[in-house]
């Protein structure tokens, strides 16, 4: 206990210095950056769907290290359920199927599990649809749908061992309080394999970056498995249902799922070949400069982010002629796994004009972010290079 | 003229020729493109009043009608897509789909822009879904009636028994006594509401309004 305190003392100490030294840089940045001109990419959220509400986060907010509640990427297929459903007096998240106790919890009972805190990335699965070719249906999201925050709650294992999971039961299927307007509409119904469930990171979440959960962020529980796309992590959960086999349905049996192997695009479904979409491919984002931005000829920082699913990243490089020669960026601030990491490139243009920079990060196991993902119906897992294209003064 | 030479000559000229066609060919595509283009807008507008007025009725039930206006899909995903929609619930019937199907793929096809020309807003008013009857007597509601139609279009959003949702309780709301706020926002919207002119007739409101006052 007193070595996490001095720890997060010396996370303190070390916090402090770095913002009282980023205010040393700022005042120097800052004439170049009062020329950056203002970009569409700067609005609180960019709204993709009014209804059900669906927004992302524009890119220059990544570059701080945690995004924030109210402006986290938002994305649910049928909104939040009413409010009295999830008010914390009617609320109860119940434990069924192949076990040996059946639960009824009260989010009181569920904090008397042991407390624990992880920082990582949520993205959509569908996060950058918009850049396959040939297009495909969806919310056409384009770089904001993830995000990075710190999650607190308790780990689904200790529920499930509480519970007792009986040696048939194989997945944990996973019911929120949201529902389809029409009663026709499937529900949401989705399941992780037992070994996801158990793994001691993930966990179901109260918090979200120190606050009770937000409503549109899956008030007051949601399932948080770091690494994997956000379509596992419920938003609204009440009920958790040990069984044999994945979820029945749409949204578990139809959706969210992911050739095998590459296919030719518009080519038919491979039918018994797609997987459900798990884990997270290696992406890096470029937060600013934003596209469209006017940068002076002086040093202009490049910054961003980088992340993987089950590995950490190990380089971030830069192209400035279209992928013929790469520049390492340096990589910077927290290492934590499961979360984002943040890189910075020192750029000295060298020439005015209109420059396109590029992006691609690595990972530690080798996996590399490709020029273009690989085409599939639904458009999930979009890792392409990152782009952004300014203007330098001439 | 020597065997060589004509035969370089007729060479030169078979190039030219293939040039010439080539260049008709290239020609050809263009023009067909542009016409098949011209064809799509004069497709999509010519069905746009009816079709838009059906993705506020039977599609925006669950959805706004942006996450449509967002797709750039061919004609069989389009299909695809309508098909998916009834099979779920969505109230559409055959020749609506069809018609559906046949403006979608016209102006939200793969090779529109992203950002595509408004469309006449005079359009959404065209071309109510329910026409009105010649003789316009003063309306008069009939709340029964009204329960129905609040069901499938209002209710999405105002919640069962106008309780609220999405959308503002309508229930003991302010607005039922101003007569003229609420036709103004059913029929022209408000805010994130879309437009009810042309998927609503004057009966339809006057119906709903009626059964409001009873909740």
């Amino acid at each position: 206990m007193s070595e996490s305190v001095s720890s997060s003392r010396r996370t303190l100490f070390r916090r402090v210095a770095k913002i009282i030294g980023g205010l040393a840089v700022w005042r120097q940045l800052r004439p170049a950056l009062a020329q950056q001109t203002a970009s569409p990419e700067t609005g609180p959220q960019t709204v993709r769907v009014m209804r059900p509400y669906d927004a992302e986060t524009p890119v220059r907010e990544f570059t701080s290290y945690v995004t924030p509640n109210h402006r986290f990427f938002v994305r649910s297929h049928f909104g939040p359920p009413a409010p009295e459903l999830i008010a914390e007096a009617n609320w109860r998240l119940h434990v069924g199927g192949l076990i040996e106790h059946p639960l009824e919890l009260t989010l009181k009972d569920l904090k008397e599990f042991e407390r624990v805190t992880i920082t990582a990335v949520i993205q959509c699965s569908g996060n950058g649809r918009a850049f396959h070719r040939p297009k495909v249906p969806g919310v056409q999201w384009e770089r904001g749908a993830v995000g990075n925050a710190q999650w607190t709650g308790v780990r689904l294992r200790d529920v499930l061992v509480k519970a007792g999971v009986r040696p048939n039961g194989k997945h944990v299927q996973l019911q929120g309080a949201d529902r389809p307007v029409v009663s026709t509409v499937p529900l949401f119904t989705r399941s992780i394999p037992l070994e996801k469930a158990a793994h001691p990171d993930t966990i179901l979440a109260y918090e979200m970056n120190g606050r009770p959960l937000p409503l549109l962020h899956g008030a007051p529980l949601r399932v948080i498995t770091p690494g994997w796309m956000a379509d596992s992590c419920t938003k609204w959960l009440t009920e958790i249902t040990v069984q044999a086999d994945e979820a029945k349905g749409y949204y578990m049996q139809t959706a969210y799922r992911v050739p095998v192997t590459a296919i030719q695009p518009n080519s038919g479904l491979p039918g018994t070949s797609m997987v459900p979409v798990e884990a997270m491919v290696v992406k890096s984002l470029i937060a600013s400069p934003t596209n469209g931005d006017q940068v002076g000829r002086g040093p202009v920082t490049v910054q961003g982010v980088a992340w993987s699913g089950e590995a950490s990243v190990s380089t971030v490089e830069l192209s400035f002629d279209d992928g013929k020669t790469w520049e390492q960026a340096r990589l910077v601030g927290e290492d934590e796994p499961y979360a984002w990491r943040q890189w910075q490139f020192l750029w000295k243009p060298a020439a005015g004009g209109a420059v396109t920079i590029l992006c691609r990060a690595t990972d530690a196991a080798g996996q590399v972010q490709p020029q273009e993902s690989p085409w599939n119906p639904s458009g999930f897992l979009w890792n392409g290079w990152d782009r952004v294209t300014v203007t330098v003064e001439a | 003229m020597s065997v060589k030479r004509e035969a370089s000559f007729v060479k030169r000229e078979l190039r030219a020729i293939s040039g010439l066609l080539f260049f008709g060919g290239v020609l050809i595509v263009a023009m067909t493109t542009a016409a098949q283009e011209d064809d799509l807008a004069s497709v999509s507008a010519a069905l746009a009043p009816r079709a838009e007025g059906l993705i506020v009725a039977r599609c925006s039930v669950c959805h706004s009608p942006d996450l449509v206006a967002q797709q750039r899909l061919p004609k069989d995903r389009w299909l695809a897509t309508v098909d998916k929609m009834k099979h779920w619930g969505a109230e559409i019937a055959d020749d609506e789909a069809d018609l559906l199907v046949r403006y979608l793929s016209a102006r939200y096809n793969p090779d529109a822009p992203d950002q595509l020309p408004p469309l006449d807003s005079e359009l959404r008013k065209a071309e109510p879904l329910t026409q009105e009857p010649a003789d316009t007597g003063p309306l008069v509601g009939v709340a029964t009636r009204g329960a129905g139609i609040f069901e499938h279009n209002c209710q999405a959003c105002h919640g069962a028994g106008a309780t609220g949702g999405m959308g503002p309780k309508l229930a003991k709301n302010p607005i039922l006594k101003h007569d003229d706020l609420f036709w103004e926002t059913v029929l022209h919207g408000r805010g994130p509401m879309p437009a009810w002119g042309s998927v609503l007739s004057q009966q339809d409101i006057a119906d709903v309004h009626t059964w409001l006052l009873t909740k």
